[in-house]
């Protein structure tokens, strides 16, 4: 008996919500239910689900990615928070912002005989950088380009479990299970250039293991992955061949390198030595291999990075801007770049996320579908996306 | 009560404030914290609420509690488990637990609906808030029983519960239930909506207790009349 009175509820709150799509279209309610059915999905999603053919006037609407490239793209690149509410709602659909927008116009036009361009997301806590970034990355691999994702640089330089000394030189040390996991991933999201781009060099690991001249990259990988002790080699080796590889008129691809977190490249690390003195992140190998990629040295690609507050070490809680966050080092080595800035959700894109969210019946209490509701959500977030996120997950 | 002795003090206010302390002299008011009573127009205003609104300009009004607030999205019933849940009076760790339990419930069963053929959809429950109400009515007894001495020795005495002492009951079970019996690793949050989800559906250990307290109230009918003397 209770269960039909809630089932009378919910059938109340369809209607109403229905009520307030048509009445958000400019619609009057008498007019023919069947032809404004289609158009209130059109608010706040769009059809275009790819991103190269999208542009100013699908601004604030979401495009459903599809599953099969997220798996093979993002094993390791999404939002925690991102991932969970895609295994909530069964369905993985992105906001077209402006920022992502630019970069991507930016990268259509990019010639690809000059050097690479740095591009820099940077904004306040929790505005969109990472989705962004990843935005911009479905992008390259839509177009075909191989990608190079790090999906936190931070996680590089804190928590790590087994430090060895490096083998190929002495006073560098190697993260082996960052790297074979890195190597992991790389593979999945890179299958198909790993059986056609070839090393031009020698590479010797062990007195008897060592990859010949002209083998596959794929091989190269491999290596990586199934000898643990010498990864983080491996990936230096793997950045080098990409990195002089990707502009030659012979190879056929270009290189976009995603780096989420690029201020912990020239930050402090909590990684300690033995004599427990911490160590610098130029020490670290994947790092430095890291940096050699994020020069100018290069053609046939662009690199999009982002600055991240929340996961660095010893940095100020408000600090958000690019000098603030790489320092004076890192805005020296990154110098010149394309800043991005990413603001909070403008009106338009909050009322596009507040449908969507009633859409995905993510929006429960009944308080919350009324002006008063949208007025204090608005207030308590102040449109910042993460904020709004934590605060309609309890309503 | 309060009305007569408040007829025969006169307006004071004492030398020390008394701003957040429970105990007030009845000369003060109660605070009005919705925001759709101050919004009526005077038209709409019965006699009384012209006199309260008069008297509000003349007697001092107690300190607001930090618990209320004129947020649409309160609920007192809440409040009163986040209250009841706070340990050492760290009310932050309580909202916060609540929250993520509202969340958690969201999320098991957003994912359920979406997951859900057509004609299922409309059975699933989303709202958290409608299944806590839910569980938390599934969970309040209906008899309580009382120790009551009669000829030297103790007998339990079904009584009548008043609505407040069901509703305590109610909320002191379910949150001893999730503190003790769960595993180590499992969190409060995670625990606590477990009981809930099953609270609402009338299964759990929650309502085992709460029928067990039934059976013990119908095994001692018999004593039923040793309430009155």
């Amino acid at each position: 008996m209770a269960l039909q009175r809630l089932s009378f509820r919910l059938r109340q709150t369809v209607t109403h919500v229905r009520s307030l799509h048509t009445s958000g279209c400019g619609q009057q309610q008498a007019a023919v239910v069947v032809e404004s059915e289609p158009e209130p999905l059109s608010v706040f999603r769009t059809q275009e689900n790819d991103p190269a053919c999208q542009s100013e006037k699908h601004m604030g609407q979401y495009y459903a990615l599809p599953s099969p490239h997220i798996r093979t793209l993002f094993p390791h690149g999404l939002p925690g928070r991102f991932e969970q509410q895609l295994k909530t709602f069964n369905e993985a659909c992105m906001m077209v912002r402006k920022p992502s927008l630019e970069v991507i116009s930016y990268l259509k036009k990019t010639d690809f005989s000059k050097p690479s361009l740095r591009y820099l997301f940077y904004g306040l806590a929790g505005s969109g950088k990472t989705m962004s970034l990843c935005h911009t990355v479905h992008f390259c691999y839509t177009q075909g380009w191989l990608v190079l994702h790090i999906p936190d640089a931070h996680i590089w330089m804190k928590n790590c479990k087994e430090l060895m000394p490096s083998s190929y030189n002495e006073s560098r040390f190697d993260q082996p299970l960052q790297a074979s996991e890195w190597l992991r991933n790389f593979r999945i999201t890179n299958e198909p250039f790993l059986s056609k781009i070839k090393t031009k060099q020698r590479y010797v690991w062990t007195k008897r293991e060592f990859t010949e001249e002209g083998s596959l990259l794929g091989q190269l990988v491999d290596q990586g992955i199934s000898r643990v002790k010498s990864s983080s080699d491996v990936v230096g080796a793997v950045l080098k061949e990409l990195r002089l590889q990707s502009g030659q008129p012979e190879s056929d691809f270009r290189m976009a390198v995603a780096v989420d977190g690029v201020n912990a490249l020239w930050g402090r690390s909590t990684i300690k030595k033995k004599d427990k003195s911490p160590v610098e992140p130029d020490e670290l190998t994947l790092v430095y291999n890291l940096k050699k990629l994020l020069t100018k040295d290069w053609t046939g690609g662009a690199i999009l990075t982002t600055l991240s507050q929340t996961g660095s070490l010893y940095t100020p809680k408000f600090a958000y801007l690019p000098q603030e966050l790489l320092g004076k080092r890192g805005f020296d080595s990154m110098d010149p770049f394309i800043p991005v800035s990413v603001p909070n959700y403008s009106e338009k894109e909050f009322e596009s996320c507040y449908l969507y969210l009633i859409d995905r019946h993510w929006l429960q209490h009944p308080q919350s579908r009324t002006e008063e509701g949208k007025k204090e959500i608005i207030f308590l977030s102040n449109r910042n996306p993460s904020m709004m996120d934590r605060i309609c997950a309890s309503l | 009560m309060a009305a007569s002795i408040s007829g025969l003090l006169k307006p004071w206010t004492p030398r020390v404030f008394l701003v957040r302390w429970s105990r007030y002299n009845p000369y003060y008011l109660e605070p009005e914290v919705r925001k759709e009573a101050y919004s009526k127009p005077e038209a709409e205003l019965s006699a009384e609420e012209k006199e309260q609104r008069e008297l509000k300009a003349l007697r001092p009004i107690k300190a607001a509690t930090n618990g209320v607030t004129s947020s649409v999205f309160s609920d007192p019933v809440l409040s009163k488990f986040v209250n009841m849940m706070m340990m050492d009076g760290n009310k932050i760790l309580a909202n916060e637990i609540i929250s993520k339990t509202l969340e958690n419930i969201k999320r098991k069963q957003v994912e359920k609906y979406h997951k859900a053929p057509e004609g299922k959809k409309e059975e699933i429950e989303c709202n958290p808030y409608a299944i806590f109400h839910q569980a938390l009515e599934n969970c309040k007894p209906v008899v309580g029983l009382a120790s009551i001495q009669k000829g030297g020795k103790f007998y339990q005495v079904p009584i009548p519960l008043s609505d407040d002492r069901r509703r305590h009951l109610a909320m002191k079970w379910i949150i001893t239930e999730c503190r003790e019996n769960k595993h180590r690793r499992t969190l409060m949050y995670e625990k606590l909506s477990q009981e809930l989800l099953a609270a609402s559906v009338r299964e759990g250990n929650v309502i085992k207790k709460k029928l067990e307290m039934h059976k013990m109230a119908e095994a001692n009918r018999a004593y039923a009349h040793y309430r009155w003397t």
